[in-house]
């Protein structure tokens, strides 16, 4: 029982976001009490105590974390095979990026009991299938399209666990993940709108058909 | 070699890799309200235990965005001539810099540095996660007092301090009877005297729209069901809890419009004056016509366009072709506080506005660009919707009280008639007083405009 004491108050310590009745508006905000589950220990009133979370929150970890690992598989994938500089150096930034939120995540997952996905899902294979079979000059495109649909659905998914999840740690970890995946998105989408003005430029001119009055 | 083959290649992997993502899609949550996992009395006593605390946070923000002191401008009423109008810039700057320093900067350098004001910021709702109508006590209380019915919830009060919200109850004014008035006798118009109050002034069909737009009807925070917010079993809202007086008491909501819920902007209640004028409905829906806003409104404001969860709770939906229009006439012949110094068209008569006035008037069509949208001839209003596009100042994504700051999107335009009546401005109610507003678009727009020139426009807003 005092050992317990002890790791909570040491854990207590290392993030005190977690079980703080924080008013500090920074703080991940109270979520709402009609979604935690019955019989979950709390710490403070409708906050679950550490390996308490809800559905939303289990929910969440599973799919950032087959979406980072996603991540970082592909963009190793893309470091290597690239044929533009842009595409190659957003790659590598993936790479950097999604690891480090990775391995939060997974001390989160730790802490809270919940076994991480070490896989691909069915979604991420097929991805990554497509991605191994493009051309050397369809490649950029493929892998930027794709990063451009990860993220906006991995926006999404943080934006789910800072509205839906109870797990303050989680919480903050979204809040604090989403303002970069946005930028990854902004990213991403630039790099394609250049690839597509380019591919337009390189077109062959096609004498247009005199226009009909 | 024609390129075309391999451009529609990679467009082909490109939509293969879009239906493949369709396979592992977000949960139904994300979209839909998903139902309460305990019983009531636990969800209350863990609001209630919350409540201090989400209070407290929300007053934390409010206090780092803004100077909440009560400081009137001389001499400055709202129409009902009850409540003084609030005065000065009270959105705070970032240590270090001013209002001017601060608009010489590119939006570039104001978001690297991260110097844009915190109160230009959306504004989060008192406790996001949960969200829902929040009625300021004034309301609560008169709706008690007149119609014993509870529009209190347990988990939160409202934050904003109350002389940053209309006066109340505020004032009617009828385009059928403009040689009348205030038609409100200083009372706040509810089921129980709305009667006795228009027999003799309106018609029988705009009667039973007002009998219907102050019914109460079910709604997601106050119903019967165990996922409501109010301690009691309540009878519902009516349209008019909100839209006192067919004006805004400032209780506001979350947008129907968007989801996931922690991307759900705030929305201050807008005023129903000058309805009639009003071609699109609904900050991001730009409904066609005042029948459609009025007939769906039992699915948004009431429900936050969630029509599954409607219909569990008890929705009701106004018969389209006699309950609404009646509904709908009601509401189109609210009028405008008077503006006497106005003339016809809508510019000042300047043998009856004072210097500053016009001079806020030229700025006004002017320098600072408002009537580009705010035409004056057409109530203030182009009946568009426009993006102010402030996601240019700051990096988006930001979690700020439960609230994830993205960009607004295009808004529609809000009408300048009878503005002095009804802070807090903006769709969200982010800005206090007009001299915010100033500030605001003297920013966004890159206006540069000098201090007389600010303070002549809030003069003349004050005339509108």
């Amino acid at each position: 029982m005092r050992l317990l004491t002890l790791v909570t108050i040491a854990i207590a310590f290392v993030s005190p976001a977690a079980f703080g009745q924080s008013t500090n508006p920074a703080s991940p905000a109270p979520g709402n009490p009609g979604g935690v589950p019955p019989g979950t220990r709390q710490s403070a009133p409708g906050m679950p105590a550490p390996r308490q979370t809800n559905q939303p929150d289990r929910t969440f970890i599973h799919a950032a974390a087959v979406g980072g690992l996603a991540e970082v598989e592909l963009g190793r994938l893309a470091a290597q095979r690239a044929t533009s500089r842009r595409v190659r150096e957003f790659a590598e930034r993936m790479v950097r990026d999604h690891s480090a939120a990775n391995d939060r995540l997974g001390t989160l997952a730790n802490t809270n009991g919940i076994a991480l996905p070490d896989k691909f899902d069915e979604e991420h294979k097929a991805m990554r299938a497509k991605l191994e079979q493009s051309s050397d000059a369809q490649f950029d495109r493929a892998y930027i399209e794709g990063q451009i649909i990860e993220h906006q659905k991995t926006a999404q998914l943080l934006e789910y666990e800072i509205g839906s999840g109870e797990n303050a740690e989680l919480k903050n970890f979204a809040s604090d993940l989403l303002p970069t995946v946005l930028d990854h998105l902004r990213m991403a989408q630039t790099i394609s709108a250049e690839m597509a003005h380019q591919a337009a430029t390189e077109m062959p001119r096609k004498e247009m058909p005199r226009e009909r009055r | 070699m024609s390129k075309y083959p391999k451009t529609a290649a990679a467009l082909a992997v490109a939509s293969l890799i879009a239906v493949a993502a369709l396979a592992d899609p977000l949960p139904p949550d994300a979209t839909y309200r998903p139902l309460p996992t305990q019983p009531l009395d636990v969800v209350k006593a863990l609001d209630e235990a919350q409540k201090p605390q989400v209070m407290q946070r929300q007053q934390a923000l409010l206090e780092q965005r803004y100077d909440l002191s009560n400081r009137p401008i001389d001499n400055a009423m709202m129409s009902g001539g009850r409540k003084p109008v609030q005065d000065g810039v009270r959105v705070r700057l970032a240590t270090g810099v001013t209002w001017d320093s601060l608009s010489a900067m590119s939006p570039d350098e104001i978001r690297q540095r991260g110097l844009l004001p915190a109160g230009f910021m959306p504004l989060p709702h008192v406790k996001q996660a949960t969200g829902g109508q929040v009625f300021p006590n004034q309301q609560i209380d008169e709706i008690n007092r007149q119609e014993s019915r509870n529009i209190r919830r347990f988990d939160i009060d409202f934050d904003l301090p109350d002389q940053f919200t209309p006066e109340f109850p505020p004032p009617i004014f009828l385009t059928t009877h403009p040689e009348l008035g205030d038609v409100s006798h200083g009372q706040l118009l509810t089921i129980k005297n709305y009667y006795q109050l228009m027999i003799g002034i309106i018609t029988p069909v705009q009667m039973e729209g007002l009998r219907l737009l102050l019914t109460p009807f079910p709604q997601e925070e106050f119903n019967q069901t165990e996922d409501r917010k109010s301690a009691d079993q309540s009878l519902g809202v009516t349209c008019l809890d909100c839209h006192a007086n067919f004006h805004t008491n400032a209780a506001f909501h979350q947008t129907p419009d968007v989801r996931p819920q922690a991307a759900r902007f705030r929305l201050d209640t807008v005023s129903l004056r000058g309805m009639f004028n009003q071609q699109i409905h609904g900050s991001k829906r730009s409904l066609r016509s005042i029948e459609d806003f009025t007939q769906f409104e039992q699915r948004t404001a009431y429900f936050n366009g969630d029509h599954v969860s409607a219909q569990r709770k008890g929705v009701n939906l106004p018969d389209r072709f006699d309950q609404v229009p009646m509904m709908a006439q009601m509401q189109n012949i609210i009028d405008f506080p008077p503006a006497p110094k106005l003339d016809p068209l809508g510019r000042l008569d300047p043998s009856k506005a004072t210097q500053q006035e016009l001079a806020g008037e030229q700025v006004f069509l002017g320098k600072g660009q408002c009537a580009q949208c705010h035409m004056p001839q057409t109530s203030f209003l182009d009946n568009n919707m426009h993006d102010l596009k402030l996601e240019r100042f700051y990096n988006v994504g930001q979690t700020v009280n439960g609230l994830v700051t993205l960009p607004d999107g295009p808004i529609k335009t809000f009408t300048l008639r009878g503005i002095k009546d009804s802070p807090p401005y903006m769709h969200d109610g982010r800005l206090l007083t007009l001299a915010d507003t100033v500030e605001f678009f003297n920013l966004v727009l890159g206006l540069k405009l000098t201090q007389e020139e600010k303070d002549s426009l809030v003069a003349y807003m004050l005339t509108l």
